[in-house]
């Protein structure tokens, strides 16, 4: 995979740099602000990029803001931003533009993850795909927000583990692992719920993806709160 | 730093050339004030004891058939008029002279307040760019190292090579879980310092609170324009408390978190549908939260009856 890398912590650019290449990747740019990033992107046009939420000027949502923009200005681009907390709108704002632009080709974890080097770079080449990746605390927290405004009458328990997996873009194949059910039984699952959320086979590619989106699309995180005026329910 | 001023015989170009060491001039204030006091009350004591004796001296005169005697009491009236006045008189002027030094206190305590905000926010920036960064850089090398280690163990299978690798990989598996234990504890300290989520706002802040709470929380918010950063915190650890205690205390099944701000004033309601019973006794959270309320000037009532349900209520001004 050929990636850029926005960080403003030089050391962590470094780390990055050294994992990715350690794993036969090329890093075509590292740079330290999201104006940085933009240009970047627009140069290499890589298959990746890692992204770092708070970035200079405003130390904020830089990082989001960036990865909405090039998921809708360079389709091929995979956008994996990292943070040092999660917040749930963060995340929300990332899965409600992906989903605008065909959904997909989004991640969003925990900056520790990257500690554990295979399932970070597996991540990434998921989301440099076109796939998902978001952290588990991440979707923990989407469908417990959810959850709230739903009283889940919709899933079983059982169809709600096998979406928490889904949201964090795991395939049937590991998420019959991590159950320890079959994958048969997962498939199940799946179909089971593409259906109570009518989602019909046309939406081929990016059904589990909408379907992950339209659970958690229904939770407080959309209309987005916090914003001046704002009241949700 | 705004200076204080008002020390009594001193004039103002003297007030900035004083070394810091000087005592506080409230100190020396309230000597004078202490001093004051006793002498009024000395004068007034002096007052009343001469009109209460030209009172007797006059009636005694008058009964026994001296009629100028009576002439005495317009002295004795006077005395203990002044007696009955003066702490009233002295009273007035205190009030009328402390007036601007608790306007200059309450404006040096927001700077104070705001400073203190400020440098929290700058702890946890220095933490996320500094300790932060370094511990991820250091589990990011661990993490590659272990890999590393654990396909040359699987690869080398020659006797005491293989042993070697086994405990380096063991080492350095116990170095990476602990550096990712260190990220953790370092993420939760630098979030108990200053919630980051409140760079963009209180709002933005207890959404992502109550998204992170473990039981369902109603978020009502109405925040048209931001309070001051200092009584953003103060709001935020206030309803982070207030919801810890719904959780911890009352059994609740259903929580509320309110938030408006309207000119002037931050109003935070929490209310839940408890067992109640909640009060503010010394040395409890509640008491904690209303004496933090309490250094901006904010007010904090609580009404839990037995059986619930509580509603917590904490006003704070817009700026501290």
């Amino acid at each position: 995979m050929r990636i850029v890398i926005a960080e403003d912590s030089a050391v962590i650019r470094a780390g990055l740099a050294e994992i990715l290449a350690d794993r036969g990747h090329v890093v075509v740019a590292a740079v330290g602000n999201a104006e940085d990033l933009q240009s970047a992107v627009d140069e290499h046009h890589p298959d990746a990029a890692v992204v770092d939420v708070r970035m200079p000027p405003g130390y904020s949502d830089e990082g989001i803001r960036a990865a909405i923009a090039i998921r809708r200005d360079h389709p091929g681009t995979g956008v994996l931003v990292f943070s040092q907390y999660i917040e749930t709108r963060h995340a929300a704002n990332l899965l409600g533009a992906a989903a605008g632009s065909g959904a997909a080709g989004v991640g969003y974890l925990l900056k520790d993850r990257v500690g554990d080097v295979s399932e970070f770079v597996e991540a990434l080449s998921r989301v440099a795909a076109g796939g998902t990746a978001l952290d588990p605390e991440v979707v923990t927290q989407l469908l417990r927000a959810s959850r709230r405004t739903d009283g889940l009458g919709a899933l079983t328990a059982r169809e709600h583990d096998v979406l928490a997996l889904m949201a964090e873009g795991r395939s049937n194949g590991a998420i019959a692992d991590t159950l320890v059910i079959s994958e048969r039984a997962v498939e199940k699952h799946v179909a089971s719920i593409f259906s109570k959320f009518s989602l019909t086979p046309s939406d081929s590619d990016h059904r589990r993806v909408l379907a992950v989106l339209r659970y958690l699309g229904s939770g407080p995180a959309d209309p987005l709160p916090g914003h001046p005026g704002s009241r949700s329910p | 730093m705004r200076k204080l001023t008002g020390r009594p015989g001193r004039r103002q170009g003297d007030e900035t050339m004083q070394p810091p060491t000087r005592p506080a001039p409230w100190i020396a204030r309230s000597v004078s004030t202490e001093f004051g006091r006793r002498h009024v009350k000395g004068v007034a004591i002096t007052r009343l004891l001469v009109g209460i004796a030209a009172v007797t001296l006059g009636s005694i005169f008058c009964a026994s058939g001296h009629w100028w005697g009576a002439l005495l009491f317009v002295p004795a009236a006077l005395n203990l008029w002044f007696a009955y006045l003066m702490p009233r008189w002295k009273r007035a002027l205190d009030d009328l002279k402390s007036g601007p030094r608790v306007r200059e206190l309450e404006r040096s305590r927001a700077l104070v307040v705001d400073d203190a905000a400020a440098r929290l926010r700058r702890i946890e920036q220095d933490l996320h760019d500094g300790a932060q960064a370094q511990m991820v850089a250091v589990v990011m090398k661990l993490g590659l190292a272990r890999d590393h280690l654990g396909s040359a163990v699987a690869e080398s299978g020659r006797g005491d090579l293989e042993r070697v690798l086994e405990r380096a990989l063991e080492l350095v598996d116990a170095a990476h879980r602990g550096a990712m234990e260190a990220i953790t504890e370092l993420r939760d300290l630098a979030h108990g310092i200053h919630p980051p989520a409140l760079a963009e706002g209180l709002g933005a802040a207890l959404a992502a609170l109550t998204a992170r709470s473990d039981f369902p929380v109603e978020l009502v918010l109405d925040l048209p324009e931001r309070p001051s950063a200092a009584i953003e915190v103060i709001a935020y650890f206030c309803a982070a408390e207030l919801l810890t205690n719904a959780a911890k205390h009352s059994g609740a099944r259903h929580v509320t978190l309110e938030t408006t701000h309207h000119p002037g004033l931050v109003t935070l309601r929490v209310s839940d549908d408890g067992t109640g019973g909640a009060r503010i006794e010394a040395g409890r959270g509640l008491a904690g939260l209303a004496d933090r309320v309490k250094t901006v000037d904010g007010r904090m009532r609580v009404a839990s009856p037995a059986g619930g349900p509580t509603v917590v209520t904490i006003e704070l001004p817009s700026h501290a």
